[in-house]
């Protein structure tokens, strides 16, 4: 019963890993080579399109490219970086945090 | 003679026309523009991140009626993305067919060569490009320097203050400078300006 029991929990852990979070997270990723706002379109379009994705903003002065998830929605690293590199720049660093979009986007 | 003039045209016209020739991933950048009395019209698809294919047609509204259409290829050789500026190589060849209207079409050919580099405050690029056909081959030089009177945000109007230096070889009056006011915002990018000579130059591109 034990073994059940501890077989049940691993997979429910499993699940729970793999699951899109249920909470909204801003991802942050630090882009070189944006200097120009017509260029950097390609991000936006390209962002835009992810189902995960309901926010994007480009900062150009930060170097930043903030993403927010839908609720429940996640992307990916790799998705990111795919991403940033279809539309010619390079990606530097991507980091989730707690601030809403609002905030970071404010900061 | 008509071929040389055609030729010339094109070099005239391609040195201000291809101002992005590859974009991101997916794009159509649709580019038209006049200065004096040429109308270009350029449409490109970027079907990667760093290759471009599409459409090219020119128009010569002078004493005769020219003009060109062809098929170019543009590529993106080298990108320095650094953290506060961005420099780029470019590289293009394109084939097609020129002719005076009513005079039939002759076999036409372009290439081009662009280096640029740029901050959000300072813009520069260096072109060189090469027409050819049957008897004729003529090469355009050209510099291009700009200003940011202003650094604007993604979603702001951008605004550019630029000076072009433009040589056709073989020509006699083998100098043009061009004086221009760029603007951007989101997809759009329009740029107005004249030459010394009062010339008028127009430039309008979208990528979508």
């Amino acid at each position: 019963m034990k073994i059940l029991s501890a077989i049940s929990l691993l997979a429910l852990s499993a699940t729970l890993a793999n699951a899109a979070p249920d909470r909204v997270v801003t991802v942050k990723t630090t882009v070189n080579g944006m200097v120009c706002s017509f260029c950097a379109q390609g991000i936006l379009a390209h962002f835009k399109k992810h189902p995960a994705v309901s926010n994007v903003h480009v900062d150009l002065t930060r170097k930043l490219v903030l993403l927010e998830e839908r609720k429940g929605g996640s992307i990916t690293d790799e998705e990111i970086t795919d991403s940033i590199k279809k539309s010619g720049f390079d990606p530097v660093k991507i980091e989730r945090v707690k601030e809403s979009f609002d905030q970071v986007k404010a900061r | 003679m008509k071929i040389l003039s055609i030729s010339i045209l094109l070099a005239a016209t391609a040195a201000t026309a291809v101002a992005h020739p590859v974009a991101f991933e997916g794009a159509y950048q649709l580019m038209f523009g006049t200065a004096g009395s040429v109308q270009t019209f350029e449409i490109y698809r970027s079907y990667s991140p760093r290759a471009a294919v599409g459409l090219h047609a020119m128009r010569f509204d002078g004493e005769d009626d020219e003009y060109f259409a062809g098929i170019q290829h543009n590529w993106l050789l080298k990108r320095w993305n650094l953290p506060s500026a961005q420099a780029n190589i470019y590289a293009g060849l394109g084939a097609g067919l020129a002719g005076e209207l009513g005079y039939g079409v002759s076999p036409a050919g372009i290439g081009f060569f662009r280096a640029d580099y740029e901050t959000r405050r300072v813009f520069t690029a260096i072109d060189a490009k090469w027409v050819e056909s049957f008897d004729i081959s003529r090469g355009v030089f050209s510099a291009t320097a700009g200003i940011a009177p202003y650094k604007a945000e993604f979603d702001q109007l951008n605004t550019w203050l630029m000076l072009q230096l433009e040589h056709v070889t073989g020509m006699e009056n083998t100098l043009d400078i061009i004086l221009k006011v760029r603007f951007f915002k989101g997809p759009y990018f329009l740029e107005l300006g004249s030459t010394l000579e009062g010339k008028p130059v127009v430039n309008f591109m979208i990528h979508f």
